[in-house]
């Protein structure tokens, strides 16, 4: 079997290596990406104060801590039995949002977007967020690292310190905000909101008027017909910090609706002789392998999963962009609800609609009253146990589960993070690009391989939570014969 | 003339915080001092250079992986010969190259004299709050390091 090897990955967060295994007449028999395995998290973890963990899992990555940290939060609320006062949800979730907003921008301009504003067979010297700033123009850069830098103050604000909050308890939030500041985040979420109208328009100039990029994002190469999960509200609205989990089908159906509590009644994971990752499927529907369909057990959970899983947005703008986004890409309303769409390459689009949401999300709590309550502390009761929290990561659905004594002295400790849920669909994308453009051992063109990234970074994946990068090198592609011998190598910087 | 020192790293993850811990050692240090800044940060790329904006000169601490010396090993690099330098690459976005040129595109004040302090790491996989003893030795070395490149007065004869 021959091997190729794309690695490092460009503008993966963290460290990953896509392999392609080819067969003997040189077409793609298997493909999937490898990460770098940390260990021994979970020791790290038992034997400590389980309140101390809205801040260690925050320091997991570089990346996403906002995400760990509410989840950790809400996961000690379970275990102390200290439902948060009103004020203190609303709280941390207008810090959520923020976060959101930021990390969304980032992916759009600096990650996935240079695919699009540059092209996908553009070098990739200029397919990066420099080409972007120079194609689309240098006030778009400004205001690119405007929206980082004024949300990064406002979770500085709000979460007592920058990039890695400090402020959530047990049943609270040990931050009020004052009417003043109040007042400069509702300006910041107002601006938020004006600045993700303005991305969707670029999206709109850009991609939806391209007919050939239109071509690219419906093409067979990367649709994939899977199960989608996301957190709704009790309206079925997307919300990325509180609700219950629902697992659609291909056909839109709902598999499940079930509280975060009961995820490991829901979610298997499946064990590859040929990696140490593990894959997690519906335990309701089963393992059949990495293939799609409403008979395999695998999922995705990423922006364009929570919009599969919705019945629409909690906000206006969003919802008008949402609609939109179903009726363009050809989905019909059955039973009031929109079909799935599979595209994956949609998953941009979708996450931009998503930005508009988190923005408008903003302004609405920033404008609640309540906000600046300072009834922020429910009183832990007695140790439950047993503490899950759950909330919508930037790239899928964050599950964090610790378990402790009578004294809240950690015993357990589980996560799935969010990119985790998206290993086998990855897989499955990445195999998928291979096989439409690599034949009888024919393959490399420069932008051929960019279009294999593509079917991944799409996921916006974040290795970060599992591995750090270790280093920069230029990218190589090696292909290996039966034996295992190189038989070709191709690299760019 | 002010300096900002960037401690970077994670600080869970055994020899990955060494420049977390250094930059640490150096803030005590330097604490009555006016013309320093010490801070530490998780991630490089944008967040790193929007980190760096508005300061002189920065000096940047890292754990590396460079494979071609010993744990322990201290070496100081420019912006671009970072060849095993972690986490500058490792971001949410792009590696610390690109973000200086986004930065300087984009009319950001940003540093004139960028040095980055490598610590070479001998355990980056498994979370601990421990440096091994390599490169827990290392440390006095790292701070000497960043104290004397904060106290020369220029950085030109060093080359550009």
């Amino acid at each position: 079997m021959s091997r190729i090897t794309i690695d490092p990955v460009t503008r993966l967060e963290g460290h990953g290596k896509i392999e392609i295994f080819l067969n003997e007449e040189g077409d793609v028999a298997n493909a999937y990406f490898q990460v770098p395995e940390l260990r021994g998290f979970e020791q790290f973890c038992v034997g400590r104060l389980a309140e101390e963990m809205p801040v260690i899992t925050n320091r997991i990555c570089g990346v996403c801590p906002e995400a760990h940290h509410m989840a950790a939060s809400k996961a000690l609320d379970a275990l102390f039995a200290a439902d948060p006062p009103p004020a203190t949800k609303k709280l941390r979730e207008l810090l959520y949002c923020a976060f959101f907003v930021t990390d969304h921008t980032t992916h759009f301009y600096a990650l996935g977007g240079p695919d699009f504003i540059l092209g996908p067979d553009a070098p990739p010297g200029e397919r990066n967020i420099l080409g972007v700033i120079r194609k689309v123009g240098l006030d778009v850069g400004r205001q690119v690292i405007d929206c980082r830098a004024r949300n990064h103050q406002v979770i500085k604000t709000v979460g007592g310190r920058s990039i890695h909050p400090v402020a959530g308890l047990p049943g609270g939030w040990s931050r009020p905000i004052t009417v003043t500041e109040r007042d400069e985040i509702t300006a910041i979420a107002r601006q938020n909101v004006e600045f993700a109208q303005f991305t969707l328009q670029i999206f709109e100039d850009v991609v939806l008027k391209n007919p050939a990029y239109m071509d690219l994002v419906t093409a067979e190469t990367y649709t994939h017909r899977t199960y989608y999960m996301g957190m709704v509200d009790d309206r079925q609205r997307v919300n990325f910090y509180h609700g219950k989990v629902r697992v659609v089908g291909p056909d839109g159906s709902e598999l499940l609706r079930y509280h975060p509590d009961d995820y490991a009644g829901q979610i298997a994971e499946r064990v590859e002789p040929w990696s140490y990752l593990k894959y997690p499927y519906l335990k309701a529907v089963g393992w059949k392998g990495f293939v799609d369909g409403p008979d395999s057990g695998v999922y995705a959970a990423s922006p364009l999963s929570r919009l599969n899983v919705a019945d629409g947005m909690a906000t206006p703008l969003a919802q008008e962009q949402f609609e939109r986004f179903f009726e363009t890409l050809g989905s019909s309303r059955v039973g009031g609800r929109y079909q799935p769409v599979h595209y994956r390459l949609a998953t941009h689009w979708a996450r931009l609609v998503e930005l508009l949401y988190a923005a408008e999300r903003m302004l609405e709590l920033a404008l609640d009253p309540e906000i600046t309550s300072r009834d922020l502390r429910t009183r832990p009761g007695a140790v439950t146990g047993r503490g899950i929290g759950c909330v919508e990561a930037p790239r899928g659905t964050l599950t964090h589960h610790y378990e402790a004594d009578e004294r809240g002295i950690l015993t357990r400790v589980n996560m799935i993070v969010g990119t985790t849920n998206n290993y086998a669909a990855m897989t499955m994308s990445i195999k998928k690009a291979a096989e439409r453009i690599i034949t009888r051992g024919k393959i490399v063109e420069e932008g051929m391989l960019n279009r294999i990234e593509m079917a991944f970074r799409l996921y916006d994946p974040c290795l970060s939570c599992a591995t750090h990068a270790i280093g920069k090198m230029p990218l190589s592609v090696k292909i290996r014969d039966a034996s295992g011998a190189v038989v070709r190598t191709v690299s760019r910087n | 003339m002010r300096t900002i020192v960037v401690g970077l790293g994670n600080p869970i993850l055994s020899d990955d915080s060494v420049g977390i811990k250094a930059a640490g050692l150096v803030k005590e240090l330097v604490a009555d001092a006016a013309d320093i800044e010490v801070v530490e940060a998780y991630a490089g790329g944008l967040r790193l250079m929007e980190a760096i904006a508005g300061y002189d000169r920065a000096i940047i601490v890292d754990a590396m992986t460079s494979g071609t010396c010993q744990p322990g090993t201290v070496v100081r690099l420019k912006p671009g010969e970072g060849a095993g330098t972690r986490n500058l690459y490792c971001t949410h976005d792009i590696d610390l190259e690109t973000s200086l040129c986004v930065g300087r595109e984009l009319g950001l004040a940003l540093p004139g004299e960028i040095r980055i302090i490598g610590i070479e790491a001998e355990d980056v996989d498994n979370f601990s709050e421990e440096l091994t003893g390599s490169v827990r030795a290392a440390l006095p070395e790292a701070v000497a390091e960043i104290l004397s490149l904060w106290r020369l007065a220029s950085w030109a004869p060093e080359g550009a």
